[in-house]
């Protein structure tokens, strides 16, 4: 990278750092985007962080005819054939 | 260091130890959750609130420690995780005598972490892993850490036990819980973004820090913080690694958190596409039910199915991680790495993470049922949050300012997740029309009211 582009480069990076915390700031200043019912927030990272998780992640929403086990054999198939993909990427120059 | 070298690999080396440290307290978990015979609870502080009373369910800080359970049940903790780290680094060949009143103190920083955190706007948003890294960095670049404080500086090793203790909370029955349509957002979408977002880093913007291309590509595909502090571990990263990557994702949540529902609306698009739409792409889980409450119930109900089986995924991905650092990143020459290498290369805690699993989904699950799984859960992820409180904590304390700036890679770092997280949304956007649209197969119904 030129010079003379790296600097634009490090420049429009500083501009887009500040816009997103001065945005971030603004929105938990403001606190939007949360629900009167929750006692949570995005600090909730994982689904157990959530109080009471149990009664939002439910069991009973969705019902399918497809066998368990062909969930399991498609999910490992695809984690195979994913991970030879990864592999043969990185080989490539 | 290595004081004692007689002791075998699976009661002093750190993986190892890992183990089981997290099986002895999801032992304790489940037999005091099953037989009721003792509270095996860790403390937690409730939300309170400065100020105004913006919080209807926050409880005043004054009550909170007025309570005697509050004191019973940090006695409890400090107890448990003080005996079980100090057998450990005794084990390791640590100094006993050094170690525990350094990790008292550690776990005074740690308390201070938890009650910042819980604070009502601070917890909406940030959490403890924000606050442990911030208070520690303040700690170490202002008084500075003092060398007594050091040997309880041991973030790996809380972080590994803290995974393996998560194992349990990572239900592979929820695989199946949204049917194919689940699996098509969730699994086809997660590892093409890792692929991408690996041959970007790597290859386009020549990041040469593998470790950290992995963790964030992690963070963005999988779930945020625990994917991160889960791959970051398979692969090695450093502690900066992991502050980047959990930072820019906590940062991004944020925002993604308010904007995506609000685009979605714009779009006029269905409940069910825009809460599936969120649960693939929004990183935190607490942020995914948010987001897609404010869409409807429908779509809250889609982005917790999708989110479901995005956090199965977290242990099948630092598995992959860890197969593909041992053999290809972390090798010397260009000969290929037998059995044995890879074995001795391999981070050991993923198999009691794995276990931990397999565990709570096919032996605890289908022989107490679901309520008792989640209700163990309940307790173990107090012990999850303390070891990890304790890392990031450590992580903070052992930082300085000046090697997470030179580990932004004059801002790449940040190019990657910005590109990488617009490409996620674009791909989990396409499959979401594609499976729920209607247009190539049924929609399905959701039974919101059972």
């Amino acid at each position: 990278m030129g010079s003379g582009k790296n600097k634009a480069f490090k420049v429009v990076t500083i501009v887009a750092v500040v816009a997103i915390l001065a945005c971030a700031v603004w929105i938990m200043a403001n606190k939007l985007g949360l629900a009167q019912e929750y006692d949570f927030g995005a600090g909730a990272y994982y689904y157990a962080d959530i109080p009471g998780y149990e009664k939002i992640f439910r069991d009973d929403v969705y019902s399918t005819k497809v066998p368990y086990w062909v969930h399991v054999v498609l999910f490992l198939a695809w984690g195979w054939l994913m991970y030879r993909l990864w592999v043969w990427i990185d080989k490539r120059k | 260091m290595e004081k004692n070298k007689t002791v075998p690999a699976f009661w002093g080396k750190e993986d190892w130890q890992a183990i089981w440290i997290g099986f002895i307290i999801i032992l304790f978990a489940c037999i005091a959750v099953l037989t009721k015979a003792f509270d095996f609870s860790a403390v937690k502080f409730s939300t309170w609130a400065v100020g105004e009373a913006a919080a209807t369910k926050a409880v005043p800080l004054a009550q909170q420690l007025g309570a005697w359970a509050f004191w019973r049940k940090l006695i409890v903790t400090v107890v448990v995780l003080g005996t079980l780290f100090t057998l450990g680094v005794k084990l390791q060949g640590g100094s006993v005598k050094k170690y525990i009143p350094a990790f008292l103190v550690l776990f005074v920083i740690a308390l201070v972490v938890r009650m910042v955190s819980a604070e009502f706007t601070l917890n909406r948003y940030l959490e403890w892993a924000f606050w442990a890294l911030l208070i520690g960095l303040l700690i170490a670049n202002t008084v500075g850490v003092p060398e007594w404080l050091k040997p309880a500086i041991k973030t790996e090793f809380y972080i590994k036990t803290g995974l393996v203790i998560m194992g349990f909370s990572v239900l592979f029955s929820n695989i199946a819980k949204f049917g194919l349509y689940g699996l098509g957002i969730a699994w086809i979408v997660t590892p093409i973004v890792i692929i991408f977002m690996w041959w970007l880093g790597t290859k386009v913007l020549k990041i040469d820090n593998k470790p950290l291309v992995i963790t964030l590509a992690s963070a963005t595909s999988v779930c945020g913080t625990s994917a991160a502090i889960a791959t970051g571990a398979a692969s090695g990263a450093k502690k900066d690694d992991l502050s980047i990557a959990i930072s820019i994702s906590i940062i991004f949540t944020i925002l993604m958190m308010v904007f995506e529902p609000m685009i979605i609306k714009a779009a006029g698009m269905t409940q069910l596409m825009g809460g599936a739409l969120i649960g693939g792409t929004v990183d935190s889980t607490g942020a995914v039910v948010l987001a897609g409450n404010a869409l409807g119930p429908e779509a809250e109900q889609a982005a917790v199915l999708v989110k479901s089986i995005q956090n199965i995924l977290i242990g099948f991905i630092a598995f992959f991680v860890a197969v593909f650092f041992a053999t290809r990143v972390d090798k010397n020459s260009e000969k290929k790495v037998g059995a044995g290498e890879i074995w001795n290369r391999f981070p050991k805690f993923i198999l009691g993470f794995f276990a931990a699993s397999l565990i709570a989904s096919f032996i605890i699950q289908p022989l107490c049922g679901s309520g008792a799984v989640k209700e163990i859960n309940g307790v173990l992820d107090q012990y999850k949050n303390w070891a990890f409180v304790l890392a990031f904590t450590s992580i903070g304390l052992d930082t300085n300012f000046k090697e997470i700036a030179k580990q932004m890679q004059g801002g790449k770092v940040l190019w990657l997740y910005v590109i990488g997280q617009v490409f996620n949304i674009a791909l989990t956007l396409f499959a979401v029309w594609f499976l729920l649209s209607g247009v190539v197969f049924d929609i399905p119904v959701l039974d919101l009211y059972k």
